[in-house]
């Protein structure tokens, strides 16, 4: 059995790498739960989508929403912008 | 033979259920009907199992790959599976004997000319063993005047082979390594 867990380690540690390298390994556990429903909101709405979807879509509570979609814009991963169809509404944009 | 029972499982389980989600991306999600060969998840499989778990492999990836359009779907080809099977499963041990051939040993440190715990050498074999696939394959398909369902058997399938089993592979790793690996790490802590 040792030799069968040894060729699942080194399986995850060639997973590891290839996560180190897209460079997303310091977002945890709720960032990337909203990051991924962003990335799945952005395929159906090219101008973006409102963050009350994106709340709805997580699974998670809108300050935790609001306050992971802050950093990820302060990390340039995203950008947030007022909706034009409703001012209190904010889009959030995946940066290139 | 040691493991086997345990690696045979493992890679069965691992290729099936790729096939299954392949299987209903391909003919239920109304954007990616019919373009099935575009993303071939089960290369994956093929591709990790074989590497990881050696030639020992190879049987249970072979039931895998009879298992899905034999007992699941059968009416998804009109033709036997079991060469064009043999073939695909047999791609990955061809890059494999081909990169030793070259002087380029598969081994597990930073030393191997090949080291199974980078990804990147990985995505040298994946390489390999699509493009050996998607000739080998359609080179039989079109010597028996056979031909997948919505397909022509051309160079365009033969095209389509490759970047299937490719991106195929490229999502699946990357799905493990954006979603296994956070987790695993998750609950290490």
């Amino acid at each position: 059995m040792k030799e069968f867990y040894k060729n699942i380690s080194d399986a995850l540690a060639m997973l590891d790498g290839l996560e180190k390298d897209l460079n997303i390994r310091h977002l945890t556990p709720n960032e990337l739960k909203v990051f991924y429903t962003v990335i799945v909101r952005s395929e159906c709405n090219n101008y973006g989508s409102n963050i009350s979807d994106i709340v709805v879509n997580s699974g998670m509570s809108r300050s935790t929403v609001y306050k992971t979609l802050r950093k990820l814009s302060q990390e340039g991963i995203i950008q947030l912008h007022q909706s034009e169809e409703d001012g209190r509404e904010s889009l959030v944009i995946l940066n290139n | 033979m040691k493991n086997f029972l345990t690696l045979s499982i493992t890679s069965f389980v691992f290729f099936t259920v790729l096939w299954v989600l392949w299987h209903f991306l391909d003919s239920h999600v109304i954007f990616l009907e019919g373009k099935g060969t575009l993303f071939y998840l089960p290369h994956a499989a093929r591709v990790l199992c074989i590497i990881y778990f050696g030639y020992r492999a190879i049987p249970a990836i072979y039931l895998g790959e009879l298992v899905g359009p034999i007992v699941l779907n059968p009416d998804l080809y009109s033709f036997s599976t079991l060469l064009p099977s043999f073939i695909s499963v047999m791609s990955v041990p061809f890059a494999l004997i081909l990169l030793n051939t070259l002087g380029l040993t598969l081994g597990e440190t930073r030393s191997s000319p090949l080291n199974r715990r980078n990804y990147k050498h990985i995505f040298l074999i994946t390489f390999i063993s699509a493009g050996f696939n998607a000739l080998v394959v359609n080179l039989y398909m079109s010597r028996n005047n056979l031909s997948f369902p919505n397909a022509i058997t051309d160079i365009e399938l033969v095209l389509q082979f490759f970047i299937g089993d490719l991106l195929g592979t490229i999502i699946v790793f990357t799905f493990l390594a954006l979603l296994l690996i956070p987790v695993l790490r998750q609950a290490r802590n």
